[in-house]
């Protein structure tokens, strides 16, 4: 049996991954492809978890939240969309009008 | 065989949510969509009613969802922010042919509040504040202008990189203690607490504070308070904002009574630089939205002295006293605050009403205000009333809260604190009374206009509100008392 560590180093490279390209990228599919990797590693967590446990929540929760990001992925682009349409770029640093 | 007499205390959740689906189903079909916004009216009415006579005190679904004078008392500031705001867009979104969305959007973010405040459980909490968010970035890009969407999708951005945080953080959680219940994990976590439970609190923390606008996870607030269309604006920062609160209060007090004292000395800190950040940058706005939103911020972080005096509280003699006044005086902010935010940003939406008319574009610089005591007067007045209960002048809601809470930090031994926080209210002053010369000083710059009827009850009925809470504030006050109790140990 893998041990639980291995998931969770796992689980924090993606979150890493994820949080970097957050902050690093400007594209808006791009930006969608790291709250996905945020979101799914917290996934790989509960499930590993769960596997010591004599309860399902964490297979519960996980399920919940994949059902919860693929709605968040259909809101997140029907906005991407919008935008694409009035500014013909999903690039965000040409979108920034509202600033201090 | 369900009985449904056993689930009487869901019965609000229950009706929006099918209100919801009539309104997105029946949508489909009816020409004029001028009908959906009196249905959702009735509907929030009668499920505010059904709020306030609940019979509290039962656990649902599994020991997942509690009914007790906290959650009401979340419950109906949200119910009374939502029905405001939909008083207020049936002047706005008469016509438009997309009403039925926004007013099912608008519900179901309402229900997505109250499943928050209720839940005891991580996984209700996590999909009640989901729901939520989901509507309101929907919401947020309404009217699908050029600002509405890059507010929307800065919005879009922040909030699921914070619910991602926060689920992060849920996931370690769950893998130290082994339950999502909050009660339980509070009762593992206190008798072992290492770094790693430290690190999940921090994730939870940071995801939380995003919503709650706290410094430094503010930076989405000003632009899409700015960006998004008013009356949504108004539902952001008065509900969707003291959502955050009402998960904070479930969640963030375990975390306190884990860390015990040492810790509050952070969220002190945290609660006073976001205060003081919030009051200072708007001094220097000129866009009245944006001043709206950093005093959003700044009171965001009055309220969250509630936390620290709870974690402050713990070694005095009277602490249990302390504490329930702290938590009784960030609740009667919080519903002070809501009410007064979603009044000025319903003010502001009738001043867009009337600079757009005038064919000019940026309906929310401080100029627009000009001479408003003359344009508008119902408007004007009632922004004024909000302005002052903003900033705390006695008799109204926001000087009730202030009063309450600063008294029990004052009592938990952070007098710096309380004076930190009193010299920020009086600096917050300086801005809004600007706004208050603008409108009444200066020499108006158009004719005399119609005030809509629909943003003017709002406006009326908001500043009754908040006038009410402040002249008669002792049933508010033991109604917070009592949500307060709540969250102390028996």
């Amino acid at each position: 049996m893998i041990p639980v560590e291995l998931y969770i180093l796992l689980s924090s490279v993606m979150f890493t991954l994820g949080l970097y390209g957050l902050v690093t990228q400007r594209n808006g599919i791009k930006l969608m492809m790291c709250i996905e990797l945020l979101l799914n590693s917290a996934n790989i967590n509960l499930v590993a978890f769960s596997a010591n446990q004599p309860n399902a929540n964490g297979q519960v929760f996980a399920l919940f939240s994949i059902a919860l990001a693929a709605a968040e992925a259909g809101v997140g682009f029907a906005i991407l969309i919008s935008l694409y349409r009035l500014y013909g770029t999903i690039d965000l640093d040409n979108i920034n009008a509202l600033r201090w | 065989m369900v009985d449904l007499a056993h689930y009487a205390p869901l019965y609000a959740e229950g009706l929006l949510t099918a209100l919801a689906m009539l309104i997105l189903f029946a949508g489909l079909f009816m020409k004029s969509k001028s009908m959906m916004g009196y249905v959702s009216l009735v509907g929030l009415a009668l499920s505010l009613f059904l709020v306030l006579t609940a019979k509290t005190g039962s656990i649902f679904f599994f020991d997942t969802v509690s009914v007790d004078p906290l959650s009401q008392f979340f419950k109906a500031t949200f119910i009374v922010v939502s029905l405001l705001v939909v008083i207020a867009s049936l002047s706005r979104y008469k016509e438009s042919a997309g009403g039925d969305e926004f007013y099912a959007l608008l519900l179901l973010a309402t229900v997505g509040m109250m499943v928050v405040s209720s839940s005891i459980d991580l996984i209700t909490l996590f999909v009640g504040f989901e729901l939520a968010s989901l509507s309101t970035y929907a919401l947020a890009a309404f009217d699908k202008s050029r600002r509405n969407l890059e507010a929307a999708m800065k919005y879009f951005i922040f909030g699921s990189a914070s619910s991602a945080l926060m689920l992060f953080g849920f996931s370690l959680l769950y893998g130290m203690t082994g339950t999502t219940r909050i009660s339980e994990i509070a009762t593992t976590l206190t008798a072992n607490l290492g770094p790693a439970s430290l690190i999940a609190l921090i994730f939870v923390i940071a995801g939380f504070a995003f919503k709650m606008a706290l410094v430094p996870f503010h930076m989405w607030a000003p632009d899409t308070y700015e960006g998004a269309p008013s009356l949504v604006s108004a539902l952001l920062a008065a509900g969707s904002k003291k959502m955050g609160f009402a998960a904070a209060f479930r969640v963030i007090f375990v975390a306190m009574v884990a860390l015990r004292v040492e810790w509050y000395l952070a969220f002190a800190i945290l609660a006073a630089i976001t205060m003081t950040l919030g009051n200072i940058v708007a001094i220097w706005q000129n866009n009245v939205r944006r001043i709206f939103a950093y005093s959003s911020v700044a009171q965001a972080g009055y309220i969250a002295i509630a936390f620290v005096v709870v974690g402050a509280a713990g070694t005095l003699p009277n602490s249990a006293y302390v504490a329930q006044t702290g938590i009784a005086g960030g609740l009667l902010l919080i519903l002070g605050h809501a009410l007064m935010k979603t009044g000025a940003f319903i003010a502001t939406a009738v001043v867009a009403y009337m600079v757009l008319r005038e064919g000019k574009t940026d309906p929310d610089d401080i100029s627009s205000y000009a001479g408003l005591s003359k344009r508008a007067p119902i408007t004007a007045f009632c922004l004024l009333i909000f302005m002052f209960a903003l900033a705390g002048i006695p008799p109204t809601a926001g000087y009730i809260g202030k009063f309450v809470l600063f008294g029990s930090a004052i009592n938990a031994g952070l007098v710096w604190l309380a004076v930190l926080a009193i010299i920020n209210s009086a600096i917050s002053l300086y801005y809004y009374l600007r706004i208050i010369m603008y409108m009444y000083l200066r020499p108006a710059t158009g004719p005399k206009i119609v005030e809509p009827k629909g943003y003017v009850a709002a406006l009326v009925l908001t500043t009754i509100g908040v006038i009410w809470i402040g002249v008669n504030p002792q049933p508010f006050i033991d109604y917070a008392m009592q949500a307060a109790a709540v969250l102390l140990p028996h």
